[in-house]
């Protein structure tokens, strides 16, 4: 008896015996266990054995990138755009991708991390440059609205949100509230396009991708919080409250008090209004690895990226790396022009020399995410609005909220889509006020077992769906202890990027943290600027 | 008066009342075997073979029931109150899970003989078990005639009451349903009727009153299950039927009309079909020779496994290659393996010049706008022609296939001088629905043209025309038809009237479907909720 046949049979009200059945044959699900990023791996940084061993291997290159995943490609994009092929890619893990790795399950692809790529604005001109060159983009009508591969766009329904007891349509929790809720609802999203108008005294857009671009008119809201920007408008309505809460967990893992005001209207302003823009998001079965992936193929690094490498030391004067590669057991010395750093800025201070970092510790802080991936037998239904790509539950309670499940199987096609089960990737932020409440997090991610990990996982998917177990068929645990830079207030323009994107020597860091949002698109023009630096600094630009 | 007094003191239920339980329960038992004939012959085809194995069977179980009677020695009342509650139980059910386990099962067969025995094995039970506890002492000559007597009248009550009065009227479901009232409401009565000899008689009662209720109260919401169960439900006797990967194809014949239906529900008659695809084909043809001046050579058909948009391509002698898009190879595969079938469309999807490909159309597409599938593959693409079959939009998934993204996509790989068609549902029963694919066919910078042509088995149907630059209504058949006077609809003088709509059918102010609203959908939803269960073409 196949899944789809159950399901129809459910349907029919024959649910009771369907689920008896379904209770005596369903295989045990398979144990749950870790994939994706490996703490262990970052944390070798830690060990002085790596410092102690024998150069084996000596290797010049123009340019070095450090890191593999969405800033390191598009920097590898960008210098072989301009003609300059002579660099060399290092990532820690067996496998690209960072934050935007994709896995795959025996049904389908999905994302561990980043999964989507809102189509972009018009104004970035370089980001629609590269995704013509990977054929995303296929194509300008006659008004000049861009025109991305079919298969790409992320087709409806996009979101439903799960509030007492049924799913509706949309992440607004509208459903029974009152007038006055209803007007302060009205009145955020007439805010917002006022917001959307504004220009400054030169005529500059307010709130631009990448954020630094953005005028300086609103800047001082980045030193106040969204939950005292909300307060100053007499926004109380939890339903709005909410609504803003989660934009804010799930595009920078933070909750309303910790996002900075200039950082969480950019999420509803960077690309223009939301409920205006006709422009689709781009999303695939494995996420943005998918994106990053293509990028590969396009590039033919060939020897030129090596994985399982560890950078473990960098002389920023000489332009010396010292580098582990872990599957070969060998330590190699590279000598470069220029070094990328594409990785998290704040494994820079352990690789550079003692005191060479001006950074700040704990000037950037960022936040861990639980993030899992659950083969399911049958694709989750529930009472209400149909499944969706994105599925969040309303929560009450703070500290119990997660972001509930995207379906990594929505792209399917026809073809397909017909396949019983699927495959649905669960998020949860971290979130804490302070880095030692972040520590304590990361603590929990790396003490604890796959197993105590994978039933916060089924507890907090029960709360939406009580019979989820039965149709579990393996769960792959990816602990983040570092996922996304946090945008509390200040640092956006406190001054502490402009340090953190400063090179050093002949380093620069270029990742999605040093560009302030936790986003492609940051990590995108931080990495094209950075390559540009790097041409300049070698004469060849 | 406690209870066990006042059960002393009923009396015993006459021999009347027994004797016309006989003849409740006979017509009932006879009803059922009917309904799982009828069914078998409707979902399996094969009328003659279900009918004899059906009452084969089922008189054999009668006697497995009957034989089985010598052995219930004890509580003969009880025995009989529940023979009684289990035949209402699953000869009422008996059409409701037929229809059911035919849309999920891959073989009903199984099902259909467990219902038949069961319910055979009962019947024949309970006959005997009625005869002793007739009141009295009866002589068994007496007792014999009589309770055969009305046995065989109630047979032929059922066999005259099924076909003229219950079939028509109430159809299966809700004739299944009745009788299972009657069963339970036999086993009621003759609990409150037995009560003396009963054991336990209040939990029997109450186990009868809850079957009662049960079959009841479906009895009532049947109107529901019908809508669910009699879309499975065909019109003619079932010559094939195959659950596909996809789909369960069903295909139809009663004399010369053959049809198939896509999830039971209707995609072509033979009677009227020539009138749909030479509709969908021809005027494509005619409108092409106001941009090109070359016959159309290469042409694309998305949908359309039946092949019999093909059949009407192939008539074109310019034509060189057809790529038919059909995402169910079985579908395919049916309309160029099955002799019958492939009549229909005078063998087209065998033809060298027709190169079938299955795959979901949208990925498919979006491969040959990117430069082509597998290395193996020459480019295919523009295409002059391409001709859009595809069911009717009633999901999402079908849904995309009908957006402008998807339109986009099909401006791709059309020639600049080429033209599109694409069957449009019913601008008569899906008006929203009809002029939301006109309008994003329009935003997907297509320039649609609308028309429409009658099919007696959908009703008025709707087709739009599509190309790179704004299209004239045609004014006759296409030059490069070397015999126009072989179709049997469209003519010369008929194709201008297509493209006119009367006062009632004017364009209707929708939003174009976006793949990520999906607005199509939802009005094809609307529109078929305003006119009832009209659907026609739907498919999965």
């Amino acid at each position: 008896m196949s899944l789809s046949r159950r399901k129809l049979l459910g349907a029919s009200g024959l649910s009771a015996l369907a689920l008896g059945c379904n209770r005596d044959r369903a295989a045990p699900a398979a144990a749950p266990e870790f994939t994706g990023q490996s703490p262990e791996r970052g944390h070798l940084l830690r060990s002085a054995a790596l410092l102690d061993a024998p150069i084996d291997a000596r290797l010049r290159t123009g340019v070095v990138i450090v890191g593999g995943g969405a800033a390191g490609f598009s920097a590898a994009w960008r210098l072989q755009k301009l003609g300059f092929n002579d660099f060399t890619m290092l990532e820690l893990e067996a496998e690209i991708g960072g934050t935007a790795r994709s896995g795959a399950l025996p049904r389908s692809a999905h994302p561990m991390g980043a999964h989507y790529l809102p189509a972009p604005p018009r104004e970035c001109s370089e980001l629609l440059e590269l995704l013509t060159d990977l054929g995303l983009l296929v194509g300008y009508e006659h008004d000049g609205t861009p025109e991305y591969r079919s298969t790409a766009i992320c087709a409806a329904p996009e979101e439903r949100h799960f509030h007492a007891g049924t799913w509706h349509p949309g992440l607004y929790p509208g459903d029974g509230e009152t007038p006055e809720q209803a007007q302060q609802w009205e009145r955020f999203w007439e805010r917002l396009r006022e917001l959307d108008r504004a220009r400054d005294a030169n005529g500059e857009l307010l709130f631009r991708l990448p954020v630094r671009r953005s005028a300086a008119g609103l800047r001082g809201l980045d030193r106040i919080s969204i939950a005292q920007w909300l307060d100053a408008q007499g926004f109380d309505s939890w339903r709005l409250r909410w609504y803003v809460d989660y934009a804010c967990r799930d595009d920078y893992g933070c909750t309303l008090d910790q996002t900075s005001a200039f950082a969480a209207l950019h999420h509803f302003l960077a690309r223009g209004l939301e409920d205006t823009r006709e422009e689709p998001l781009l999303t695939w079965p494995g996420g943005n690895g998918e994106l990053l992936a293509s990028m590969r193929a396009r590039l033919e690094l060939g020897e030129r990226l090596k994985t399982d490498h560890i950078v473990y030391a960098i002389d920023p004067e000489r332009g010396q790396l010292r580098v582990r590669d872990l599957a070969a057991e060998r330590t190699i010395m590279i000598e470069a022009q220029a070094i990328l750093w594409a990785a998290p800025r704040f494994v820079l201070r352990h690789v550079l020399p003692r005191d060479r970092d001006p950074l700040a510790t704990n000037a950037m802080t960022y936040a861990p995410w639980l993030v899992a991936n659950l083969e399911l037998r049958e694709a989750p239904g529930g009472v209400g609005a149909e499944l969706a790509w994105d599925n969040v539950p309303v929560i009450q309670d703070p500290a119990a909220r997660n972001l509930g499940y995207v379906l990594a199987t929505h792209q399917e096609g026809r073809d397909r889509a017909i396949e019983a089960g699927a495959v649905i990737t669960y998020y949860q932020p971290l979130v804490a006020h302070d880095p030692a409440g972040l520590a304590k997090h990361r603590a929990h991610l790396l003490a604890s077992d796959a197993g105590v990990l994978s039933e916060q996982v089924l507890g907090a998917l029960e709360h939406m769906h009580p019979g989820i177990r039965r149709h579990l068929g393996a769960i792959h645990i990816h602990r983040w202890g570092h996922a996304m830079i946090r945008p509390t207030p200040g640092h956006l323009f406190g001054g502490s990027l402009d340090v953190a994107r400063a090179p050093i020597g002949c380093v620069r860091a270029c990742a999605s943290d040093v560009g302030g949002l936790p986003l492609f698109e940051e990590a995108f023009y931080a990495a094209i600027e950075g390559a540009d630096w790097a041409l300049d600094r070698i004469g060849r630009a | 008066m406690t209870p066990a007094t006042e059960a002393a003191n009923a009396p015993s239920p006459s021999t009347r009342l027994l004797l016309f339980w006989v003849l409740v329960v006979a017509t009932c038992g006879l009803v059922y075997e009917l309904i799982t004939a009828t069914m078998a012959s409707y979902l399996l085809g094969d009328s003659v073979t279900q009918f004899s194995l059906v009452i084969g069977v089922y008189l054999s179980a009668m006697g497995l029931g009957s034989w089985l009677s010598r052995f219930v020695e004890h509580r003969l009342a009880n025995r009989f109150v529940h023979v009684q509650l289990i035949i209402a139980v699953v000869g009422g059910f008996s059409a409701p899970a037929l229809f059911l386990g035919f849309s999920v099962l891959d073989d009903i067969r199984p099902v259909l003989f467990a219902i038949l025995i069961i319910i055979g094995t009962l019947v024949g039970l309970e006959i005997p078990l009625l005869m002793r506890l007739m009141p009295g002492k009866q002589e068994l000559k007496d007792l014999v005639a009589r309770v055969l007597a009305f046995d065989y009248i109630g047979a032929l009550l059922a066999s005259i009451v099924f076909p003229l009065v219950l079939l028509p009227w109430l159809g299966l479901v809700r004739t299944s349903l009745l009788f299972g009232c009657l069963n339970a409401g036999v086993a009621l009565w003759s609990a409150r009727a037995f009560v003396r000899q009963l054991v336990r008689p209040r939990w029997v009662t109450l186990q009868a009153l809850i079957v009662l209720l049960a079959t009841g109260s479906c009895l009532l919401i049947g109107g529901q299950i019908e809508t669910f169960g009699e879309r499975q439900l065909y019109e003619s006797p079932v010559i094939f039927s195959q659950k596909t990967r996809y789909q369960r194809l069903t295909i139809t014949r009663w004399s010369d009309d053959i049809r198939l239906y896509i999830d039971g529900n209707l995609q072509f008659s033979s009677a009227d079909e020539h009138r749909y695809h030479e509709s969908l084909v021809h005027p494509a043809f005619a409108a092409r020779e106001q941009l090109a001046s070359s016959p159309a050579r290469n042409v694309l058909v998305l949908g359309g496994g039946d092949g019999l948009a093909v059949r009407e391509l192939l008539r074109y002698p310019g034509v060189q290659r057809i790529d038919l898009v059909d995402l169910d190879p079985e579908m395919t595969r049916l309309f160029s393996e099955t002799p019958a079938l492939a009549q229909l469309n005078a063998g087209s999807l065998a033809d060298p010049r027709v190169v079938v490909h299955n795959a979901d159309a949208m990925r498919w597409l979006e491969q040959q706008r990117s430069g082509g599938g597998p290395a193996s593959e020459a480019k295919l693409a523009p295409w002059d022609i391409i001709v859009i079959d595809l069911p009717d939009p009633n999901n999402l998934s079908l849904g995309k296939l009908y957006s402008r993204a998807f339109y986009r996509l099909v401006r791709a790989v059309l020639a600049p001088d080429g033209v599109a068609v694409v069957q449009s549902t019913s601008p008569y029963l899906s008006p929203r629905a009809f002029w939301c694919i006109v309008a994003t066919l329009d935003a997907a910078d297509m320039h649609p043209l609308p028309y429409h042509a009658h099919v007696p088995s959908f009703g008025d149907w709707g087709f739009a025309l599509a190309a790179r630059s704004p299209l004239q209504p045609p004014a006759k058949l296409a030059f490069e038809l070397p015999q126009p006077q072989e179709l049997r609809f469209l003519s010369p003088e008929l194709v201008p009237t297509l493209f006119a709509f009367p006062a009632d059918q004017q364009p209707h102010e929708v939003e174009p479907n976006r793949l990520d609203t999906q607005m199509l959908v939802r009005y094809y939803d609307q529109d078929l909720h305003s006119f009832g269960p009209l659907t026609r073409r739907a498919g999965s």
